[in-house]
């Protein structure tokens, strides 16, 4: 009996010992099985169309679409190539990435034609007509930044162009009757106007959505709302701009000089509420479009970018007001120019501002130039994209 | 699991007769399983992270048993043993809904002293037990979603690690003579556990586990 109690007990210690140690593993299997990435956007998800990326040049400097990619065990690659005037497809066969710089849903600039696929919606066009989705397919869209960069700045030209650039822009969707009952009511109507065209833009762009790839069977799709572009610096310029504009009018008519800045300051906040409103307005109408449907998950980049800029601690950001890369220049609309094919790792790293030492200084900034993010921040947005993923079970 | 021991112990129970089971010197030898469920509370994850990133703990059921030592009819030494028990690790607050960030296996070893009531011959015998647990976190597993919420990707993946815990135990149970040598035991048992979670991004969390341990056995004496 003694025996048998200290075997026991010996027994009873030996599973303690053999079951201690072992350190961590992981299974990387993504719940759900994708075999290609399908991408469809402008340049926060360009892969290279120009021969370079909107962020830092690196040749680690993944994108947020090549980050969730990479989840998959996926790399891309541009589908398009620019040829100095128009675009091509890409010779490299097997590129499944459609998105292009400058990509809007309606695009009016150079070249503005239906079948341009820097209209975002051509690009979906472009894969329904020469490919089919497979059950294993994950498709990426962003789209309308570019769209409410034009409105704002059409809004903003409206002294200089007695608003023709403006109801230009509003008359790709709105009609010539609601445009002109806009225009002569004032202030108000004209600010209100931009919501209603905001919307209207959603709608078109989730139209195309529904024809080209719900309406296509992609089983699993992810549509990014729109970021507040008023966070990025090119746009706290802007809004700058108008704060300086304001107070200079108020001190030519007389106001002295805190009176004049107070308005300036008033002008800059009130424009920064309207447009984020529009912004607003375009997020409204597509999460109602895409409502309950079970295919897509819809990411809410709007607030997550607010969250980013608000407390940039909390994503070690370092810094969300400065662009990385060194300024190239002036463009017409007086604002800064960037140029990306120099903007390197190598380049900013060797070159750290006045006072910093540390080479990896360009890492913790949230922007590359006046309007992208640098690759730390498209890695924030990739893990937000996972969040959606994962909540949906198919990360 | 827990259905079929439920059916063990009812079968031997019907079966049963009064037998000294329980005195000074004897050792009770158990065998069942246990649910271990932690009570969690968690802290958020550092920085970078969506702000309020928690995890939750779930329960998790293992085959165990024990070895009960008395030293008088009344009092006794308890050492409960378990194959490890392997808990998932899901996200709670901002990450609610995500599913699993990882799994990892727990080990605990306690020590209890117990106070068994009644006498030596009593069919029903409550005790109490209060002691320590060590409680051994091992073979942490991370998911493909830890790695996607935490920038990793398939070739450097986010790795999870559980420091290992100690804290008090407190335990209630009913000790039930079946006949002949042996009892049906069941023991609800609360240990006081903090961890922190450290990833191989170099964040942390902190989080209060606090188990509640739900035991059923059948033992035998010698």
């Amino acid at each position: 009996m003694r025996q048998l109690k200290i075997t026991l007990l010996a027994l009873a210690a030996s599973v303690l010992v053999t079951a201690c140690g072992g350190g961590g593993s992981a299974d990387t299997t993504p719940r759900a099985k994708i075999t290609s990435v399908k991408v469809f956007g402008d340049s926060i998800q360009d892969s290279g169309t120009f021969g370079y990326k909107f962020t830092v040049q690196a040749p680690d400097n993944l994108i947020f679409a090549e980050r969730v990619a990479a989840s998959y065990g996926q790399t891309l690659c541009n589908f398009f190539t620019f040829t100095g005037a128009t675009f091509a497809p890409n010779s490299k066969a097997g590129c499944t990435n459609f998105a292009i710089g400058g990509g809007r849903v309606t695009y009016t600039g150079p070249g503005a034609s239906a079948a341009n696929p820097l209209n975002i919606g051509v690009q979906m066009a472009t894969f329904a007509s020469i490919g089919t989705y497979a059950a294993t397919d994950l498709v990426i869209i962003d789209g309308g930044g570019n769209d409410a960069a034009d409105l704002v700045g059409a809004y903003l030209s409206i002294p200089r162009d007695s608003a023709a650039s403006f109801s230009a822009l509003l008359g790709t969707l709105l009609t010539p009757t609601q445009i002109g009952t806009a225009l002569a009511g004032g202030s108000a109507t004209v600010a209100a106007i931009g919501g209603t065209y905001m919307t209207a833009l959603a709608d078109k762009f989730y139209a195309s959505i529904k024809t080209s790839v719900l309406d296509k069977n992609a089983p699993y799709i992810v549509v990014m709302n729109m970021p507040g572009i008023t966070n990025t610096p090119r746009f706290q310029m802007v809004l700058d701009s108008v704060a300086a504009a304001t107070a200079a009018g108020a001190r030519s008519a007389g106001a002295d000089a805190a009176t004049a800045a107070a308005a300036g300051a008033k002008a800059r906040a009130d424009s920064e509420t309207l447009f984020k409103s529009w912004i607003v307005a375009f997020n409204t109408a597509l999460a109602a479009k895409v409502g309950n449907e079970t295919r897509i998950a819809l990411v809410d980049f709007y607030s997550a970018f607010n969250d980013q800029v608000g407390d940039p601690p909390q994503y070690s950001l370092t810094n969300v007001k400065t662009p990385t890369c060194p300024v190239s220049g002036v463009g017409g609309d007086g604002l800064p120019t960037y140029d990306f094919p120099t903007c390197t790792a190598t380049a900013l790293s060797a070159k750290p501002p006045a006072g910093v030492t540390d080479p990896n200084w360009w890492k913790s900034y949230a922007f590359s130039d006046g309007f992208h993010p640098t690759p730390y921040a498209h890695q924030l947005t990739g893990q937000l994209i996972s969040k959606a993923l994962a909540l949906k079970g198919w990360l | 699991m827990k259905t079929t021991l439920l059916c063990l112990a009812a079968v031997a129970l019907s079966a049963s007769g009064l037998a000294q089971a329980q005195t000074a010197g004897s050792v009770v030898v158990r065998a069942g399983a246990t649910t271990i469920m932690p009570k969690v509370e968690s802290g958020n994850l550092t920085a970078p992270s969506l702000a309020g990133t928690q995890i939750d703990v779930k329960d998790a059921t293992q085959v165990s048993g024990g070895v009960t030592y008395f030293f008088t009819d009344n009092l006794a030494i308890d050492v409960p043993v378990s194959l490890p028990f392997k808990h998932d690790v899901v996200g709670a607050g901002a990450i609610a809904g995500v599913g699993n960030l990882g799994t990892f296996k727990a080990l605990p070893v306690t020590v209890m002293g117990q106070f068994y009531l009644g006498s030596a011959t009593s069919r029903l015998r409550p005790y109490v037990g209060a002691g320590i647990t060590y409680a051994r976190f091992m073979k942490p597993k991370a998911t493909a979603a830890l790695s996607g919420l935490t920038g990793g990707t398939p070739t450097n993946p986010t790795l999870l690690t559980m420091k290992s815990a100690a804290g008090p135990t407190v335990a209630l149970g009913l000790s039930v003579k079946l006949g002949g040598r042996w009892t049906a035991d069941g023991v609800v048992s609360k240990t006081l556990l903090k961890t922190t979670g450290t990833l191989s991004t170099g964040q942390t969390i902190e989080a209060t586990l606090d188990p509640l341990a739900v035991a059923l056995s059948i033992g035998y004496a010698f």
